[in-house]
């Protein structure tokens, strides 16, 4: 008899248990790219179990060459996702209502790396040059900075030949590009590592030249942010990010182990890992304070402005104004 | 939805009426003579254009966005809009990588199938090696190309001489090997060197043979030159453009670029259509119809 009932109570409470987990809210999370430090406080939540304390069952879905974050939450494949603020209020223009919950990044860490051989010194030598230019939600900081300075990008005689660059640094180890789009923590290593001498570049950080735009940030669908249970849930899942984000920048190295465990290509090596999230440190100036995560709308309209200014050819035609981000879910993040 | 709800009986009729007209216009025309060019052509066209209508009408009806699938009506006006810039990417999608690679990759094939057949050594070593080159995934070595040839046409059309080099190599050894016994007797009792008999005999019974591969490399050569551009291209051409617009959400631009694509496919299909029957018009596969 006493055996039965205790065997009937902890089957009921496996049961309990297993229905408690299957309650947690489920997430998915569509990334920029492929899994990389850049990614670190999302993965390191994950495998430190942030997001299961907080009751949410996240998937990561890793980005990739021709995978727009944008047009993934278009057509519902995520419920929130990474993505660039330059993207997002392009993508509202062209329907798909966006709003930015969380900005992560408020350094901006794009970098145009050029060979000094090619005969440039200064943006005023650009002319006539060929540029490789990442597209897919990516050109749109360098068509705006073209447009501030005046050069014409497209059409039958270009000031500035376009390259569509594919995710490597062979245009310029090539030299069918005089500069290419770096990343101040990705690709500028690269064709270091590939044994082109620092003083033999000549790099812009967009930073330096009033073209930065905002970079990592998280968006959602507006639609969804008019239900209060969504709302609880991501703030839950921005809480449990910035946590892990935290963590990953006191303890690189546990994250750069982290990160490589999660990148099933095997591609990349600790060492290169290691060096990103350092550059990535330097991005994210507000961790492990009340202001990570939260977006400065001085920082925002900033952004909208780089992006109106862009000449003839503006990335954005109009304002967006206050409907394309909120401090909802971070309000809410910060009170529980 | 609340669109559609809102007329909901009127518009449903409304629906059924244009099925059923469309279904009757279909029928007549599919019973036309098919000697007729109103016979022949009038069926596709208004089949197609009754898709067309229905595309309009529901996207309307169920207010489908445009991300997903955009209505006819804004296919149309980024075509007009954007003419400009979509004939340049014709041009360097169409005219300079998939033709100019399609005509090398062609030759190419053909000069080397006719190698092969003099050359029983060419035979044995030369086409398994063919054979193996013609496995490789376009994807694979679309950029190797990029990295040979630079980020212009010349890499695409490198590709597309890839893709088109072996169906037709096979093609011209399988017609070169058509020509009867009886034919051959004839010319060899005739005198005629091999060349000779080539030229009059022999290349004109693999003229159906050689068509085909050609009209099979018309379709691989605008795939080959659309895809290979997603992997590095300068900013212009087809596959350029689908990407990029696609990427921003700028779908009307996207089907409008699909549809010169698809165009641009087609006329030429028919072109070389054409030009077969004028060539091979001894050919069984062209008489008419008996009585």
């Amino acid at each position: 008899m006493r055996k039965t009932t205790t065997t009937l109570v902890f089957t009921m409470l496996l049961a309990g248990g297993a229905s408690l987990a299957a309650a947690a809210d489920k997430v998915t999370l569509q990334l920029k790219w492929l899994p990389q430090a850049q990614f670190a406080g999302y993965y390191v939540a994950q495998a430190k179990g942030f997001y299961k304390d907080a009751g949410l069952d996240v998937t990561i879905k890793p980005g990739g060459p021709d995978i727009a974050p944008a047009q993934v939450l278009a057509a519902k494949g995520a419920d929130v996702t990474l993505d660039w603020m330059p993207s997002a209020l392009a993508a509202r223009e062209a329907g798909v209502p966006m709003v930015n919950v969380a900005q992560v990044f408020n350094r901006s860490g794009m970098m145009l790396t050029c060979k000094k051989s090619s005969g440039v010194n200064s943006p005023k030598d650009f002319k006539g040059k060929t540029l490789g230019v990442w597209f897919g939600g990516n050109e749109y900081p360098f068509l705006s900075w073209m447009g501030t300075l005046g050069y014409k990008t497209s059409g039958a005689n270009p000031d500035v030949k376009v390259l569509k660059q594919g995710f490597n640094v062979d245009p310029l180890l090539q030299n069918q590009a005089a500069c290419i789009s770096t990343m101040i923590y990705n690709e500028y290593w690269q064709v270091i590592d590939a044994g082109v001498k620092a003083s033999d570049l000549v790099t812009f950080p967009y930073e330096d030249q009033g073209a930065a735009t905002l970079e990592d940030g998280l968006y959602v669908r507006e639609p969804d942010l008019k239900d209060a249970a969504f709302v609880a849930k991501m703030a839950k899942f921005v809480k449990a990010s910035l946590k892990g984000w935290d963590y990953a920048l006191k303890n690189q190295d546990e994250a750069v182990k982290i990160v490589l465990a999660a990148d099933t290509s095997g591609g990349s090596t600790a060492k290169v890992q290691k060096r990103q999230l350092e550059n990535v440190a330097t991005l994210i100036t507000n961790a492990n304070t009340p202001k990570m995560g939260v977006l400065d709308p001085a920082a925002y309209q900033r952004t909208v402005k780089v992006l109106l200014a862009g000449g003839s050819d503006p990335v954005i035609k109009k304002d967006p104004g206050p409907a394309a981000w909120t401090h909802a879910v971070t309000d809410k993040a910060m009170a529980k | 939805m609340m669109a559609l709800l809102a007329s909901g009986p009127g518009l449903a009729a409304a629906i059924v009426v244009l099925l059923a007209l469309a279904v009757w216009s279909v029928r007549k025309l599919a019973a036309l003579d098919e000697q007729s060019a109103l016979g022949r052509f009038g069926t596709p066209v208004v089949f197609g254009a009754w898709i067309v209508v229905f595309w309009q009408i529901l996207t309307e009806a169920f207010d489908v966005p445009q991300v997903l699938l955009p209505a006819p009506s804004l296919v149309w006006h980024s075509l007009v809009a954007n003419g400009g810039v979509l004939l340049g990417d014709f041009v360097q999608t169409v005219v300079h990588s998939a033709l100019i690679g399609w005509t090398t990759g062609c030759a190419l094939g053909f000069a080397t199938g006719v190698l092969i057949d003099r050359s029983a050594f060419l035979q044995r070593g030369l086409l398994p090696v063919a054979a193996l080159a013609s496995t490789v995934p376009l994807v694979g070595i679309a950029p190797i190309m990029v990295m040979w040839f630079g980020f212009d046409w010349h890499s695409k059309a490198a590709v597309v001489v890839v893709m088109t080099f072996f169906p037709m190599l096979v093609n011209t050894l399988a017609g070169l090997a058509e020509s009867g016994h009886m034919e051959r007797d004839l010319m060899r009792s005739y005198g005629a060197s091999y060349w000779r008999t080539l030229v009059a005999l022999r290349i004109p019974v693999a003229l159906p043979f050689v068509f085909n591969a050609l009209k099979v490399n018309s379709t691989l050569a605008m795939i080959g030159a659309i895809v290979a551009e997603f992997f590095g291209s300068p900013v212009s051409g087809l596959g350029f453009r689908i990407s990029t617009e696609a990427a921003r959400l700028n779908m009307g631009l996207v089907w409008a670029a699909i549809v010169v694509a698809a165009l641009a496919g087609s006329l030429l299909y028919a072109l070389l259509g054409w030009v077969e029957r004028r060539a091979t018009f001894w050919h069984p596969s062209f008489r008419a119809a008996a009585g």
